[in-house]
């Protein structure tokens, strides 16, 4: 992966390194410059870790049952969020997704989780909305 | 004006109802994210900046300060009652502070602990007040190259960032570099990496970055994570006349080599700690107490944690380095805020840096407060469940992450970071160089640009300048030490734990 940033870097550096060129005549750096450096350290380091330092490979446990069940859940509710807030706004869509939250990470019931959502959504509106003033995504209903 | 005419108008800032709120605020905010297991001082910055996106810099800049005080407050809670190190430079804390927490003495132990951190951050900002403006005084003379010289010292601190791996900690950096790299080029606006996408044009933004890589990560992480509750009843949290004695001089040396060491850029509080602890035990008369419940075993890290901590403002300040993760954050906030941290701070917005350096006496003495009657409050505190506190940070983060430029796509870059941070983290990849590198990375490449642009492309001006040359060796001295530190700590970190944890 740091290898194929690392010639993306120097791919991108070329490009402006001939955009530059023919831009600017006698400059002798410019905003190629960085990425040079960048994508050839980028390149030097990740060949050294696959070939030469090879740190110790780290064995990570994969997550399983409830935890995993609660991070899918969670992640999921939380990409939602990102899709609803354009059209529900904020408060609209924090209710949902905090209730949504509540569900799905803390394992609460339904109804709990709802008073849970709506106690949440009501601070944070008041917090920001009314006393931060500020200014968060209205949606199409103007919430 | 002389420095106490200034630090005298600081106060009067300080002082004002709003930056005193926000100090109180933060440091009860900070304390509380520092009390609960297994959230970082790092985290808990970057969880909270959402409150202070609204704020005008200096009560915001307070506030985050309080933020960074309280969680180092905080950490040493966990390390006590419950043998949980929040951070690294928690970790020698556990190893006296828990045996007497087990001993009925857990109350003694918080309440030296409170004291020592106390008198060292006290201490530490006494001589940030004289020593930070003689710096930035002395870097009003740089040019260009001297300040890529800065950006190359600055680079040294990577080393104690790195963890496990030094190597994993360059590539992490590097990749940092690459990611600020995005956005439109600083010569001629040129975009870079955008891939002819809007929305790329402005580049990554720091806070969405932040938010990202150790918030949003930290809840999934403590979503695997069994969380504990202290279960103990603390008594007395004031130690006697006898514990004084027998901690003071050990407070006093911890308060010494925690501010020497971490005037260095490359020393966090994860390298002051196990010294102070060590040099302690040697000079102890009775070694044998320690790991036992010796008391100076819990005040000489404890002060040192909280001096490295204090002594970490003066080259963030005075120089634009930050010396550790959260600082990092710190620093982020302040570019966040407009402000560039160095020499011109000083002296383009003097009012701000005093009110700040005002503000960390004050906000010191609220957590003093803060920490020894309300002790119980905050032990009880960490009942709170995991599913309550895990989705409230969320939503959190999507405020923090959207607000600071009202974009959506923020909050995308930010959940993506989620992702990435949470993978990163498992792994063991480093985030504190990816961000530090991340945030000077657009200085460095600007410093860079116009160094090479006034010597028409040899790089031999970074090496005929003096001061630039004198920094340039600087920094290769101590990437050195850094490195030795670090290896030492790590050892002592594995003794002590038998894991590998990043410093």
């Amino acid at each position: 992966m740091l290898v194929l940033l690392g010639i993306l870097s120097l791919w991108e550096g070329w490009r402006l390194h001939a955009l530059r060129t023919q831009m600017v005549a006698g400059a002798v750096v410019g905003d190629d410059t960085f990425p040079f450096i960048v994508g050839a350290a980028l390149v030097l380091l990740g060949a050294s870790i696959l070939f030469v330092a090879k740190p110790p490979r780290v064995k990570v446990a994969r997550p399983s049952g409830e935890p995993r069940m609660r991070m899918i859940l969670g992640a999921g509710v939380l990409a939602a969020y990102w899709v609803i807030v354009p059209y529900l706004g904020y408060t609209g869509s924090t209710a949902l997704v905090s209730t949504g939250l509540f569900r799905a990470m803390g394992g609460y019931r339904w109804p709990q989780a709802l008073l849970l959502g709506g106690a949440t959504t009501g601070l944070l509106y008041l917090l920001f909305r009314v006393w931060l003033l500020q200014p968060l995504p209205t949606g199409l209903l103007g919430l | 004006m002389d420095v106490l005419g200034h630090l005298a108008s600081g106060f009067g800032a300080a002082l004002s109802p709003t930056n005193l709120m926000m100090a109180a605020l933060g440091s009860l905010l900070g304390t509380l994210v520092g009390v609960l297991p297994g959230l970082g001082p790092t985290a808990a910055i970057a969880i909270l900046f959402p409150l202070t996106t609204v704020l005008a810099p200096a009560p915001a800049i307070i506030m985050l300060a309080g933020i960074y005080y309280g969680a180092m407050y905080g950490g040493s809670t966990t390390a006590i009652l419950l043998n949980i190190p929040g951070e690294v430079a928690s970790v020698p804390t556990c190893l006296d502070g828990y045996p007497m927490a087990q001993q009925g003495r857990g109350g003694v132990a918080l309440g030296i602990s409170a004291i020592g951190s106390f008198f060292a951050g006290t201490l530490g900002v006494v001589a940030l007040t004289f020593f930070a403006p003689f710096l930035a005084d002395q870097a009003l003379r740089f040019g260009p190259p001297e300040y890529f010289g800065l950006m190359v010292l600055a680079f040294t601190v990577i080393a104690s960032l790195s963890g496990g791996s030094l190597v994993k900690g360059f590539a992490m950096a590097f990749l940092g570099y690459f990611i600020s790299l995005i956005g439109l080029g600083p010569s001629t606006a040129e975009p870079r990496f955008t891939f002819n996408w809007g929305p790329l044009m402005g580049g990554v933004d720091l806070i969405a970055l932040i938010v990202g890589l150790y918030a949003i990560s930290e809840v999934f992480i403590g979503l695997e994570e069994e969380r504990v509750a202290i279960t103990q009843k603390i008594r007395n949290v004031f130690p006697r006349l006898a514990d004084l004695r027998e901690a003071f001089p050990a407070i006093l040396r911890g308060t010494g080599i925690g501010f020497f060491l971490g005037l260095l850029p490359g020393c966090a509080p994860g390298v002051t700690v196990f010294m102070a602890y060590d040099v302690e035990k040697k000079l102890s008369k009775h070694p044998e107490r320690f790991g036992k419940g010796a008391i100076e075993g819990v005040a000489s890290p404890e002060s040192a944690n909280n001096a490295t901590s204090s002594a970490g403002f003066i080259p963030l300040l005075a120089l634009g380095i930050p010396a550790s993760a959260p600082l990092a954050v710190l620093l982020g906030g302040l570019l966040v805020y407009g402000l560039q941290p160095g020499p011109l701070l000083f002296q383009k917005n003097p009012e701000f840096v005093w009110t700040v350096i005002a503000s960390l006496y004050v906000g010191n003495v609220i957590l003093l407060i803060l920490n020894l009657p309300l002790i119980g409050m905050w032990v009880w505190l960490t009942r709170i469940p995991y599913g309550i506190l895990g989705p409230v940070i969320l939503l959190l983060a999507f405020i923090g992450a959207y607000s600071v430029r009202n974009s959506m796509f923020d909050v995308g870059v930010s959940f993506v970071c989620g992702a990435i941070g949470f993978f990163l983290r498992r792994h063991q990849w480093p985030l504190a160089p990816m961000l530090l590198a991340f945030i000077l990375g657009p200085l460095l490449e600007k410093y860079l640009i116009q160094s090479l642009s006034m010597s028409g492309g040899n790089p031999l001006i970074f090496f005929q300048r003096g001061i630039s040359l004198a920094l340039i060796v600087a920094a290769a001295l101590l990437l050195l030490t850094s490195l030795a530190l670090v290896r030492y700590t790590r050892r002592r970190v594995k003794e002590e734990t038998a894991e590998e944890l990043a410093l």
